[in-house]
C-alpha cells in the first residue's frame, strides 16, 4: 500500500504545509488608496475601556468630519507589546499611527520606527501643554494621567488624603502595589523621593527604606487580573492605580471603587500619538493625528475616560476638570518627572525592588 | 521506548526502495512544521540574543556576547535560577506523591468505569491552566472556600495566606501537573504485572515488602517520565507563578517575561531563554542516563 501512495502523492504531500503556509501570509495590503477612500490603521491601548471611549469620542467623530478616511483600531495590552510587534514590521509597517507611553516611545523613535511629524500637517501641535511636546517634532503628548489612590469604599469609609494611607495598619495585608518594571511602581517611587525631599536621580536609598516598611503590608506586588478588579471586590481595600481607569471604573461600579488623588501630588503619564515611519498613508494619518490633537477630540474623549487633555486650548466642563488633574490647583501638585532617564534606569530600580523590598 | 525501536527495525525490513520516498514524504510535513515554528523561531530567537540595548530599551543590532555576559554574572539570574529548580523539585515529588495511586490504580483496575474515570483524571486538561490558576486564587484567597472551612471547624483563627505567595503557586502547579503524572506513569506502568506481585505474596512477603521489593522498582520508569515531564514543565511554567505569586515569586519564565515584554530587553530575554533551554538538554540527559540505570537492572 505504501508503495501505490508514494510515486502518486509524494508531490501533493511535499508542498501542502507549503501551501498552507502560504495562506497564512497576508495576502496583499490594501491599502485602500485609489477609491476614493484611505483606511489608516490606529494602533492603541485595547483594554480598561480605551478602545470603547476612544472609537466612540473620537474616531467615529473624526469619520464623520473626514468621510475620505476610515480608521481602524487595532486594540494591543500594552506600548511594550506594540513595540514589539512594530519591531517585526519595521521594513513594511502595516500600521499608519500608534499612540503609547511616551517613554516607550522614544525607544521606538530612536529605533527610526517613528517619523517625526510635519507641523505644516499637524497645525495643532503649536497649542499644546509643555509637558506633551517631544523632541524634533516627533509624536507629541494626546493623554494625560496620574497616580492615584483607589480603594474599597465598602472597606475604607473615609477617603484617603495622603499617600501614608498606604502604611496605615488598618490596610495590613489589604494593599496592591504594583511593582517595577511597571510605571506605577515606578511613579510611586518618585513621589516618595519629592515627599522625603530626595532627588530620585541621585538617590532613592530613603525611599526603599520607606518602601521596605510598607512591604508587611503589601497583599500584592502584581494585581492579577488587574488593580480595578481586587478593589472592586475587596481583595484589596487600598491600591496604587491610574486617575483615568479609576474614575471609569469608579462610574461603572457603582462607587463601589473610589478614587483619592493625595494631597502631596502625583506624577503625570503621558501618552504620545505617533507616526509610524514608512506609513504609505501619512497624509491621512496626520489628518487623524492633527484631530486627535484638536481642542474638540481632547474634550470628547477627557469627558468619557477622565485622561486630561494635552491641549491648552481645551474647553470642559467643571465636572470632568475635577476628576482629572485638568485644575491649575491640581497641576501646580504635579511633582516632575524625566521619563526618559527613567526608562534608562528602569531595569535598576527593578532590581533594587526586588532585592531590597519584595524579597524582605 | 522497546516499541519504538521494534516499530522502527520492523519498518526498515519490510521498507524497499520506493517507502523510503515515501517515508521522506509522510516525514515533510512534519518536518516543514518544526521547522518552521520551532527551529526558525529559535534560531531568531538565538540571533536576537547576540544584538544588544542601550539607554531604556533601544534594540541595536550587533554579534556580542554581552547579554551572555551580564545575564551570567548577574546575582539575580542565579537566585531566581536555583528558586526554579527548588520549585521544579518540591512540585514534581509532590505531584507523583500525588498522582502515584491514582495511576497504579488507573492501570490496573478491571472496573467497568475505568473509562470514566481515566476521562476525569485526565479532564483538567480541557481546562487552560490560566482558568485553573483563577480558580486556585478564588478557592485559595482570604475569604475563599480553604480559609472558610478551616476558621468554620475552629482550625484557625486568622485566615492563612494561600495566594499571592509560594505556597499558592505550588498548590495550584501540583493539581495543574497531576494529568501529566498521571498519563506518563500509565503510559510507562506497562511491566507492573500482578503476576509478579501474586508470586511475591505466595512465597510470603506482605503487602507492603511486595509493594517496595517488587511494584514500585518496576514502576520506577513510568515514574521517572512522569517526574520528567512534571520537572519541565514546572520549571518552564509561567502562568502559575505569575498570576499566584502575588509579584514574589521569581521563576526565569516570568523574569523572561518581564525582559521582553515590559522592559524590553530582547536580547537578555533571549539570552535568558537559551540559557533556559540548555538548562532542558542537561535534564534530558540526566533523565536517559537514570531511566537507562533503572531500566538495566
Amino acid at each position: 500500500m505504501t508503495r501505490r501512495i508514494s510515486r502518486r502523492a509524494l508531490l501533493p504531500l511535499l508542498l501542502a504545509p507549503v501551501v498552507a503556509l502560504s495562506a497564512c501570509s497576508t495576502g496583499g495590503d490594501s491599502d485602500g488608496v485609489g477609491d476614493g477612500e484611505t483606511t489608516i490603521r490606529l494602533m492603541a491601548y485595547a483594554t480598561g475601556g480605551f478602545k470603547e471611549k476612544y472609537l466612540k469620542s473620537v474616531v467615529e467623530q473624526f469619520e464623520k468630519t473626514n468621510p475620505g478616511i476610515k480608521v481602524e483600531y487595532d486594540g494591543v495590552v500594552s506600548s511594550a507589546e506594540m513595540l514589539g510587534r512594530l519591531r517585526t514590521q519595521k521594513s513594511n509597517p502595516t500600521i499608519d499611527v500608534v499612540i503609547m507611553d511616551l517613554s516607550v516611545a522614544e525607544s521606538a523613535n530612536k529605533e527610526n520606527i517613528f517619523a517625526p511629524l510635519d507641523p505644516a500637517a499637524v497645525p495643532n501641535m503649536k497649542d499644546l501643554s509643555e509637558h506633551a511636546k517631544v523632541r524634533d517634532n516627533f509624536g507629541p503628548g494626546v493623554t494625560f494621567d496620574n497616580l492615584t489612590l483607589a480603594y474599597n469604599t465598602k472597606a475604607v469609609t473615609t477617603a484617603p488624603t495622603s499617600w501614608n494611607d498606604l502604611w496605615d495598619p488598618a490596610h495590613k495585608g489589604k494593599v496592591s502595589i504594583s511593582a517595577p518594571p511597571q510605571l506605577d511602581g515606578i511613579g510611586l517611587t518618585v513621589i516618595l523621593g519629592d515627599m522625603l525631599g530626595v532627588d530620585y536621580q541621585r538617590s532613592i536609598d530613603p525611599v526603599v527604606g520607606r518602601l521596605r516598611e510598607l512591604a508587611p503590608s503589601v497583599q500584592t506586588w502584581n494585581p492579577q487580573p488587574d488593580t480595578y478588579t481586587l478593589v472592586k471586590s475587596g481583595q484589596v481595600s487600598l491600591a496604587l492605580a491610574w486617575n483615568a481607569r479609576s474614575q471609569l471604573q469608579r462610574d461603572l461600579s457603582d462607587g463601589a471603587l473610589g478614587v483619592a488623588l493625595p494631597k502631596e501630588g502625583s506624577i503625570m503619564q503621558v501618552n504620545t500619538i505617533n507616526l509610524v515611519k514608512g506609513s504609505k498613508r501619512a497624509s491621512a494619518a496626520q489628518t487623524f493625528i492633527n484631530y486627535a490633537l484638536g481642542p474638540e477630540a481632547q474634550a470628547a474623549f477627557a469627558a468619557e475616560m477622565f485622561y486630561a487633555p494635552t491641549n491648552t486650548l481645551t474647553k470642559v466642563s467643571d465636572a470632568v476638570a475635577q476628576r482629572t488633574v485638568m485644575t491649575p490647583e491640581k497641576l501646580e501638585t504635579m511633582i516632575p518627572v524625566d521619563w526618559n532617564w527613567l526608562a534608562e534606569h528602569r531595569a535598576q530600580w527593578t532590581d533594587i525592588w526586588r532585592e531590597d523590598v519584595i524579597s524582605k | 521506548m522497546d516499541g519504538v525501536t521494534r516499530m522502527r527495525t520492523s519498518s526498515r525490513s519490510s521498507g524497499g526502495r520506493t517507502s523510503r520516498a515515501a517515508r521522506a514524504a509522510l516525514l515533510a510535513p512534519g518536518l516543514v512544521a518544526i521547522g518552521v515554528s520551532f527551529l526558525v523561531p529559535l534560531a531568531w530567537l538565538a540571533r536576537m540574543s547576540l544584538n544588544r540595548t542601550v539607554g531604556s530599551a533601544e534594540l541595536q543590532s550587533a554579534v556580542s556576547p554581552q547579554s551572555y555576559v551580564d545575564v551570567l554574572t548577574d546575582e539575580f539570574v542565579w537566585k531566581i535560577a536555583w528558586q526554579t529548580l527548588q520549585l521544579g523539585v518540591l512540585v514534581t515529588v509532590l505531584a507523583i506523591a500525588v498522582s502515584y495511586p491514582i495511576a497504579l490504580f488507573l492501570a490496573r483496575t478491571r472496573s467497568r468505569l475505568r473509562g470514566l474515570l481515566m476521562a476525569l483524571a485526565i479532564a483538567p486538561l480541557l481546562t487552560s491552566s490560566v482558568v485553573r490558576t483563577f480558580g486556585w486564587l478564588t478557592l485559595l484567597s482570604d475569604d475563599g472556600v480553604v480559609n472558610s472551612v478551616l476558621s468554620g471547624l475552629g482550625v484557625t483563627s486568622e485566615p492563612l495566606t494561600l495566594t499571592n505567595n509560594r505556597t499558592g503557586v505550588v498548590i495550584a502547579l501540583v493539581e495543574i501537573m497531576m494529568p501529566y503524572a498521571i498519563i506518563a506513569m500509565i503510559a510507562g506502568f506497562g511491566r507492573v504485572s500482578k503476576d509478579l506481585e501474586d508470586a511475591a505474596g505466595s512465597l510470603g512477603a506482605g503487602r507492603l515488602r511486595c509493594f517496595l521489593r517488587i511494584t514500585f522498582p518496576l514502576s520506577l520508569p513510568g515514574v521517572l517520565t512522569g517526574a520528567l515531564m512534571v520537572f519541565v514543565l514546572t520549571i518552564s511554567a509561567f502562568v502559575t507563578p505569575r498570576l499566584m505569586g502575588g509579584g514574589r515569586v521569581f521563576v526565569i519564565a516570568t523574569e523572561i517575561f518581564d525582559q521582553a515584554t515590559t522592559t524590553l530587553d530582547w536580547p537578555r530575554a533571549s539570552a535568558l531563554s537559551i540559557l533556559l533551554l540548555f538548562l532542558f538538554g542537561v535534564f534530558l540527559v540526566l533523565y536517559q542516563r537514570l531511566f537507562r540505570l533503572v531500566e538495566g537492572r
